[in-house]
């Protein structure tokens, strides 16, 4: 008995180290993409993120495209043009199928900001026009030192460009939607992925053991949804989330 | 009466065995290597594509430098040398499984990056060129385009480690020796001498 017991407990061994060898080295560090301004310099104040969370949201209703900003406390010994695709490929900002994405990045340390784009928008939010964009609406207030400024106005020369309605940011407007400081934790606790992983070795372990047509069932089940399962997250009504997009290196820089 | 209940469990075990060994041996890569070597061929044409465009820039940029520092002949003329030798090398999807076609196709970009570079520098002495908007509009073009050659080519080098990884080591090394024995590594970009740094373009 102790013999195919024994080749049963090593096999599932190797299937389960077969189905989870994958793994991704990262070296840069992304922040947590908690609203679709991610204001990790500290550059804008509550009103500032509301009122351009809810233009940006108004433009993803209109048009589908998903812009985002984002200020950077430090660009990790990279260049901006090196972590901004990056950013946004992590994000995945921008539709699935269309990639259409664009980040406005403004690195305050660096002295760097950057107008990323996505592979679907490169025709409409042209090099040439992202460079004027950072040129003539945003350098200019960056140099006086007025961030938010600069970033409203850049935000609202893209979104027109884009095709969405800027006016909330030109008005006065005061809008109900939510601070864009909530978490969008869309996705399970990491606690609860753990018991379940521990909980599936379990099964299989009992399985390998035991045998059983139940359990070969439940083995069965189990196997199919590691493969499928993975990728497949829940997409919350309230919180945001990239919607697939991907980004080529198209787009601007500039410095001040 | 109890060998056809033991047979009928037999085959009810064998039809559980199928599916579970197809997914068992997709868990361990059979299918990598081939899925690996359409992914580089992918970005492979990606590179040749974000080259392509830089090629058809070049033209636009020359004549327009051109018109502002007319002086600037032999810069000019270096530009135009080195799109017509880089244009002219027949490069296709078996370059990247040819060591030698593929530096000879490294090296002609690369010259003609250092030449595209010259003439930058050399825009900056010309203030006249420098605030023209279409020279403006062909420079932060030719700027947007280097940063997706270097995209492009990172994304390659990437998708190229990953097949060669894979030819080589467990256990695609396995199913390349029984399955897929006419694969070749593929070519990775190498960036040695100055000539292929990206032109610098200020403002």
């Amino acid at each position: 008995m102790t013999g195919p017991m024994a080749r049963q407990v090593i096999l599932t061994a190797l299937a389960w180290i077969c189905l989870t060898c994958a793994s991704a080295a990262q070296t840069l560090v992304y922040p947590a993409l908690t609203g679709r301004v991610v204001d990790g310099a500290g550059l804008l104040d509550a009103t500032d993120r509301a009122v351009l969370t809810g233009s940006l949201a108004n433009l993803e209703a209109k048009t589908t495209d998903q812009l985002v900003i984002v200020t950077l406390k430090s660009l990790q010994g990279t260049s901006i043009e090196d972590y901004g695709y990056q950013l946004g490929r992590f994000w995945k900002i921008g539709q699935k199928d269309k990639d259409s994405g664009a980040l406005l990045i403004v690195a305050p340390t660096e002295h760097k900001v950057r107008i990323e784009v996505g592979y679907g928008l490169e025709g409409t939010l042209t090099d040439a026009l992202t460079k004027i964009i950072i040129e003539q609406t945003i350098l200019p207030k960056f140099k006086e030192g007025d961030f938010p400024g600069g970033i409203k106005n850049g935000a609202a020369e893209i979104i027109k460009v884009l095709g969405g309605d800027a006016e909330p940011l030109n008005g006065q407007v005061a809008p109900n939607t939510a601070s864009g400081a909530k978490e969008s934790n869309t996705g399970l606790p990491e606690w609860l992925v753990i018991v379940l992983g521990l909980v599936g070795v379990g099964v299989l372990i009992f399985c390998a053991v035991h045998g059983g047509v139940l359990c070969h069932g439940l083995f069965q089940i189990l196997v199919l949804m590691l493969l499928f399962g993975r990728g497949g997250s829940s997409r919350g009504n309230s919180s945001f989330s990239g919607g697939g997009g991907s980004f080529g290196g198209g787009g601007s820089s500039g410095s001040w | 009466m109890s060998g056809s209940v033991a047979s009928a469990f037999r085959k009810s075990r064998l039809l559980f065995l199928i599916p579970l060994l197809s997914l068992f041996l997709a868990g361990c890569g059979v299918n990598s290597i081939p899925t690996y070597e359409e992914q580089a061929k992918a970005k492979w044409s990606d590179v040749l594509n974000q080259y392509q465009r830089r090629n058809d820039l070049i033209p636009n940029l020359v004549e327009t430098v051109k018109g502002f520092a007319q002086q600037e002949r032999t810069v000019l003329q270096a530009v135009t040398e080195a799109r017509a030798q880089a244009t002219a090398i027949q490069v296709n999807a078996s370059t990247i499984t040819d060591p030698e076609a593929f530096k000879k196709f490294q090296a002609t970009q690369g010259q003609l990056s250092g030449a595209l570079g010259r003439l930058l520098a050399v825009s900056e002495n010309y203030p006249d060129l420098k605030s023209n908007q279409n020279f403006l509009s062909l420079q932060s073009q030719l700027e947007g385009t280097e940063n997706r050659i270097a995209v492009a080519r990172r994304d390659y080098i990437e998708a190229v480690r990953l097949y060669n990884t894979e030819l080589t080591t467990f256990p695609g090394r396995i199913w390349a020796s029984l399955l897929y024995s006419g694969k070749k590594p593929m070519e990775e970009f190498t960036v040695e001498d100055s000539a292929k740094r990206l032109p610098q373009v200020k403002f």
